[in-house]
C-alpha cells in the first residue's frame, strides 16, 4: 500500500504517526516543499523572539522519519493526476504515484487586495510560514538566533514555482544596510499581534494598523479590546484604529509607508497579517472546493475524488450551524489527522466537531474563549464583569432565554471544559457568575477570583 | 537593544551569554576552576582572611549569597509576575542566607555546633554517620533524623519533591538563581533520559551502601582493622566523587552549556528519594485536554529536561519523579494548559468532543 501524505504539519504528521502504528510494512511518503522537519507554526513568534530556537518548536526528535521509515519529499506538489492517481511535482521531478492521498497542505497567507508584487517592493511580507520567519527575522535582527535557522533551508528552491507561499521574501534592510526601525503590521487579528509582539520585543515601536473600530472586533468586545490596546500602547506600541489600506509606498525598491485613508504612516518593514486561506490554488479542480478554497470533504474526510482525503487548515468541514467552511486551528488540525489516519487505513470514521473554544496570550493578558461568542444570533444577551482587586479580568457570558451559550474571559486562566459541560448543561447566568471560580486554572497563590457584587 | 522585562518575550536565544557560545565555555571553565580551588588547594585560605572571614568556606558560603541573590532578582525581573515564582524565590534566597549561611557560621561563635538546618541525609550523607551523629547534641542528633525518616518523605508525599528541591535546597537555590538563564540549555532527548535513570539509582544505592558500611563501621566494625579501612577509602571515594565532583565542580561548573540541574538531575540521591516518594505522593501537573498548541516552550525551559510537550499533547496529566516542581512549564505555557496541583482528586474536565485521542511519540 502506497500511502502519499502533502504536508508534514500538525494533521500530516499526526496522520503518518498513525498509519505507521498499525501498518509497519506500508509505504508512507511525506511530501513538504516548506521544511524537513515538523514543526509548530504557533510557535513562529518566539523563533523570532529567540525564546525558542527551531529545533525547540519541533515536537517530535529529528530522527523519526529514519527511525519510523518515512519517506520524504522536500519539493512543491504542483497538481493531482487523480486517474492515474500521482501527484506532480514542480523542479521536473517523477511524479509520485498513490493508493490513497492526504492532502494536508495548510493555509497561506491571504492575498492582499491593495498590493501585489513581492519582487518590487523589498521590506514586504507575511508571518506564517518558515520563510515569512526568515523575512522577519533579518528585517528586524539581522538574520536568525544564535541557534540558527531550520536545517535545509533552501531545499525546496530546486523545486518551488513563483507563486509558492514558501518563497523567501525580498529583505530591505539588506539593501539598505541597516536594520529596520519602523515596523508596520497590517491587521488586526492573533497573527497580527504575534507579529506586534515580536517586533516590541525586539526593542521598537511598532504600529498596528487596524480597519475596523477596535482590535480584534471577531473575539473581543469593544470594552475588552480597549484594554488589550492600553496595554498595548503602554510598551509603546502604536495602534492605529479605523485605517483603511490603500496601497503601499515604496522608493528605489524599498518599501517606505503605507497609504491609508487617514494619511500615510512612515514604515520600512511592513507585515501584512490579514488573515490566511486555504493553500490550495495548486489543486485546480482536481477536487471540489468551497468559496474559501477549502478543500471539501465529508464527514468521512474524503475529497470529491477517489482515495483522496484531506484534513487540517485546507479541508472544508461542516461546522456545528451547518456551515461548510475550514477550521483552522492547531488542535483541530491534529485531530482531522489523526482521524484522517483511520480513514486512510479503511476504517469508517465520522468527524464530529464539539463546541468550539480557544485560549491565547495577549501581550501578558489571558483570553479563554467557549461556545458561541460574537454569533449576534437572536434574542442573545450578554453580561459582563470586570474584576478590579489583585487581579484584573473580566468576564462575559452571553446568554440566550435564560441559558448560557458562550464565555470570553480575559486576565486569568480557565479550564475550558468546565466552561463547555456548563454550556452543554443549559446553566443559567446567575448560576455560572456563582460558579466561575470552579473553572478556574490559575497557577497557585493567584488570589481567587473577586466579581464584585452589583457590578452587573 | 533588547526589550526584557517581566512580560515582555524572553530573547534567550539571541544572547550570546545564554547560548554554547565561546563566552559561555570560558564561563563554564572559570566556574569549574573556581571549585577546584576552592575543593582541591588552600589557595582561597589568604583570600578569606583579607577579607576577615575565618576560612575558604565562609568566603564560599559568602559568594554563595551574593551571586544567589544576583540571580534571584534577575530571574525575578524576568518571571516576577508569577506569584510561584516570587514567593518561591523569596523563600530560597531567606533559607540559604538564614539557615544555609548565617546560622550554621554564628553558632560556632557562641560555642554551638555548626549545623546546617536545611540539609538532610543522604544529600548531606555524613549526617547518618555514627561520628557525625554522635558528635551532635541530642536535639539536633533527633532533628536531623527526623528530618531525613519524617519529614522529608511525609512533605514529599503531601507536596511533591519541591518542597525541598524547588523552596528550601541550596543547590536547588543556586540553580533556580545563579543558574536560571541557563534552564533550556538541559537536554530534553531520550538519551539524556536513559542516562539520567541509571545514574542517579546507581548514587543512590552507593550511599545506601556507604551509610550501611559507616554504621556497621561505628557499631564494632572498627574493630576489624581491614573493614575499617575500606570504610574510610569508600568513604573517601564518595566525598570526592560524589561530595566534591559532581555536586560542585561537575554540578555548577556545567550550568552555563548544560543547564543548572546536571547534578540533581542525574546525581543527587536526596532527589532519587524525593522522586520515588512523588510518584507515589499527591502531586501532579495537570494538563488541560486539547488546548496544547505544542509551541515547546515548556519542555524547552523545564530544567529536568522533561518533554512536558509529549503529555500536553496526549491531554495526559502527570507526576514525574525527576520534576522539581519549579513550575517554570506551567508559567511560560502561553496557552495556560499546565497547572502544578496537590490534588488526590481527578481534574475535573469532560474529554473533549475528540474522544479518546492519543499520540505516540
Ligand atoms: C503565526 C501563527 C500563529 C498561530 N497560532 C495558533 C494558535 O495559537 N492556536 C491555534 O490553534 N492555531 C494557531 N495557528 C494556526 C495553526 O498553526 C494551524 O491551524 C495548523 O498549523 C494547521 O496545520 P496543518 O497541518 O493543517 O497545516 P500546516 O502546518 O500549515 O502544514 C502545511 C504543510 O503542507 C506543506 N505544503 C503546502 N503546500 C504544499 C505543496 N503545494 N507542495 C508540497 N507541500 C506543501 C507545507 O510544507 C507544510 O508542511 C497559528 C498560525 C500562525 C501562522
Ligand atoms: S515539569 Fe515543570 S515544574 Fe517540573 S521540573 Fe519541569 S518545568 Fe519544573
Ligand atoms: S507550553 Fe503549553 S502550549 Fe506550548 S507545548 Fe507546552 S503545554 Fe503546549
Amino acid at each position: 500500500m502506497d500511502i502519499v501524505i502533502i504536508g508534514n504539519g500538525a494533521a500530516g504528521m499526526n496522520a503518518a504517526l498513525d498509519v505507521r502504528k498499525r501498518h509497519p510494512d506500508w509505504s508512507i511518503t511525506l511530501i513538504s516543499e516548506e521544511s524537513d522537519h515538523f514543526f509548530s507554526r504557533t510557535a513562529l513568534m518566539w523563533i523570532h523572539s529567540g525564546q525558542l530556537s527551531h529545533a525547540d518548536t519541533e515536537p517530535l526528535e529529528r530522527d523519526v522519519y529514519a527511525r519510523l521509515n518515512f519517506r520524504r519529499v522536500r519539493a512543491r506538489a504542483t497538481g493531482l493526476d487523480t486517474t492515474a492517481k500521482k501527484v506532480l511535482l514542480a523542479g521536473g521531478l517523477e511524479p509520485v504515484p498513490y493508493d490513497r492521498l492526504l492532502v494536508a497542505c495548510g493555509s497561506r497567507p491571504r492575498p492582499t487586495p491593495f498590493w501585489s508584487g513581492y519582487g518590487e517592493l523589498a521590506g514586504v511580507g507575511h508571518f506564517v510560514t518558515h520563510q515569512d520567519l526568515a523575512w522577519y527575522e533579518k528585517e528586524v535582527h539581522g538574520g536568525p538566533s544564535l541557534a540558527g535557522g531550520p536545517p535545509n533551508a533552501e531545499a525546496h528552491l530546486a523545486a518551488t514555482t513563483e507563486d509558492s507561499p514558501y518563497q523567501f521574501r525580498p529583505v530591505a534592510a539588506e539593501k539598505r544596510g541597516r536594520l529596520a526601525k519602523e515596523v508596520a503590521v497590517i491587521g488586526g487579528g492573533l497573527i497580527g499581534i504575534e507579529a506586534v509582539e515580536v517586533a516590541h520585543a525586539a526593542g521598537l515601536h511598532p504600529h498596528f494598523l487596524i480597519r475596523e473600530e477596535w482590535f480584534w472586533p471577531m473575539a473581543l468586545s469593544k470594552a475588552e479590546s480597549t484594554w488589550i490596546a492600553a496595554r498595548m500602547a503602554e510598551h509603546g506600541v502604536q495602534v492605529h484604529l479605523e485605517h483603511e489600506i490603500e496601497g503601499l509606498n515604496g522608493a528605489d525598491g524599498l518599501v517606505t509607508g503605507v497609504k491609508t485613508n487617514r494619511g500615510d504612516i512612515p514604515a520600512d518593514c511592513v507585515v501584512i497579517a490579514i488573515g490566511v486561506v486555504p493553500n490550495t490554488e495548486w489543486l485546480g479542480d482536481a477536487v471540489e472546493r468551497d468559496k474559501f478554497g477549502g478543500i471539501v470533504v465529508d464527514e468521512g474526510l474524503r475529497t470529491s475524488a477517489e482515495g483522496v482525503f484531506a484534513a487540517g487548515d485546507c479541508a472544508s468541514v461542516r461546522w456545528f450551524n451547518g456551515v461548510q467552511r475550514p477550521e483552522q486551528l492547531w488542535y483541530t488540525a491534529r485531530d482531522q489527522g489523526k482521524l484522517a489516519a483511520c480513514a486512510l487505513m479503511g476504517d469508517a470514521v465520522t468527524y464530529k466537531r464539539g463546541s468550539f473554544y480557544n485560549s491565547a496570550k495577549l501581550f501578558d493578558i489571558e483570553w479563554t474563549q467557549a461556545g458561541l461568542v460574537g454569533f449576534d444570533l437572536e434574542d442573545q444577551e450578554e453580561t459582563y464583569l470586570e474584576e478590579q482587586g489583585a487581579v484584573r479580568s473580566t468576564i462575559r457570558v452571553v446568554h440566550r432565554r435564560g441559558e448560557v451559550i458562550g464565555f470570553n474571559l480575559l486576565g486569568r486562566r480557565y479550564d475550558h471544559t468546565v466552561l463547555i459541560r456548563w454550556i452543554n448543561e443549559r446553566r443559567s447566568p446567575d448560576w455560572v457568575l456563582e460558579h466561575l471560580h470552579e473553572a478556574s486554572f490559575d497557577t497557585e497563590f493567584v488570589p481567587a477570583l473577586s466579581i464584585a457584587q452589583g457590578g452587573r | 537593544m533588547y526589550a526584557q522585562g517581566q512580560d515582555g518575550l524572553m530573547n534567550t536565544y539571541r544572547s550570546p551569554w545564554r547560548n554554547r557560545t565561546p563566552r559561555t565555555y570560558a564561563l563554564s571553565a572559570t566556574i569549574i576552576g573556581f571549585y577546584c580551588l576552592l575543593y582541591f588547594t588552600d589557595v582561597l585560605e589568604p583570600v578569606a582572611q583579607a577579607v576577615k572571614l575565618q576560612n575558604k568556606w565562609y568566603l564560599y558560603g559568602a559568594l554563595y549569597c551574593v551571586f544567589m541573590t544576583i540571580g534571584g532578582i534577575y530571574m525575578l525581573r524576568t518571571h516576577g509576575n508569577s506569584r510561584y515564582h516570587k514567593l518561591r524565590i523569596t523563600v530560597n534566597i531567606l533559607v540559604q542566607i538564614v539557615l544555609g549561611f548565617t546560622l550554621p557560621f554564628v553558632m560556632p561563635f557562641f560555642g554551638g555546633k555548626e549545623f546546617y538546618w536545611s540539609y538532610f541525609w543522604p544529600l548531606k550523607y555524613d549526617y547518618f554517620f555514627p561520628d557525625t551523629l554522635w558528635g551532635l547534641p541530642w536535639y539536633m542528633a533527633l532533628y536531623t533524623l527526623l528530618g531525613s525518616l519524617v519529614l522529608t518523605p511525609v512533605l514529599a508525599l503531601a507536596f511533591g519533591k519541591r518542597w525541598y528541591c524547588s523552596w528550601v535546597c541550596g543547590c536547588g537555590a543556586l540553580a533556580n538563581t545563579f543558574g536560571d538563564p541557563w534552564r533550556h540549555m538541559t537536554s530534553s532527548s531520550t538519551a539524556s533520559w536513559r542516562f539520567e535513570k541509571y545514574s542517579i539509582h546507581a548514587v543512590l544505592l552507593f550511599i545506601l551502601g556507604l551509610t550501611g558500611i559507616m554504621l556497621v563501621d561505628g557499631f564494632g566494625g572498627k574493630q576489624i582493622g581491614w573493614f575499617h579501612e575500606l570504610a574510610g577509602q569508600t568513604k573517601w571515594v564518595y566525598g570526592f566523587f560524589v561530595g566534591s565532583v559532581l555536586s560542585g565542580v561537575i554540578g555548577t561548573g556545567v550550568y552555563p552549556v548544560l543547564g543548572p540541574r546536571i547534578w540533581c538531575r542525574n546525581f543527587c540521591p536526596m532527589a532519587a528519594i524525593l522522586g520515588i516518594t512523588q510518584k507515589a505522593g499527591r502531586f501532579r501537573i495537570a494538563v488541560k485536554p486539547d488546548m496544547c498548541i505544542s509551541c515547546g516552550n515548556c519542555t524547552t525551559y523545564c530544567e529536568m529536561g522533561i518533554d512536558v510537550r509529549a503529555y500536553a499533547q496526549q491531554n495526559e496529566s502527570f507526576t514525574r519523579a525527576s520534576c522539581v516542581g519549579c513550575g517554570m512549564c506551567a508559567h511560560v505555557c502561553p496557552r495556560g494548559v499546565l497547572k502544578l496541583e496537590n490534588g488526590a482528586l481527578e481534574l475535573n474536565t469532560d474529554k473533549a468532543a475528540s474522544g479518546q485521542l492519543s499520540i505516540d511519540f
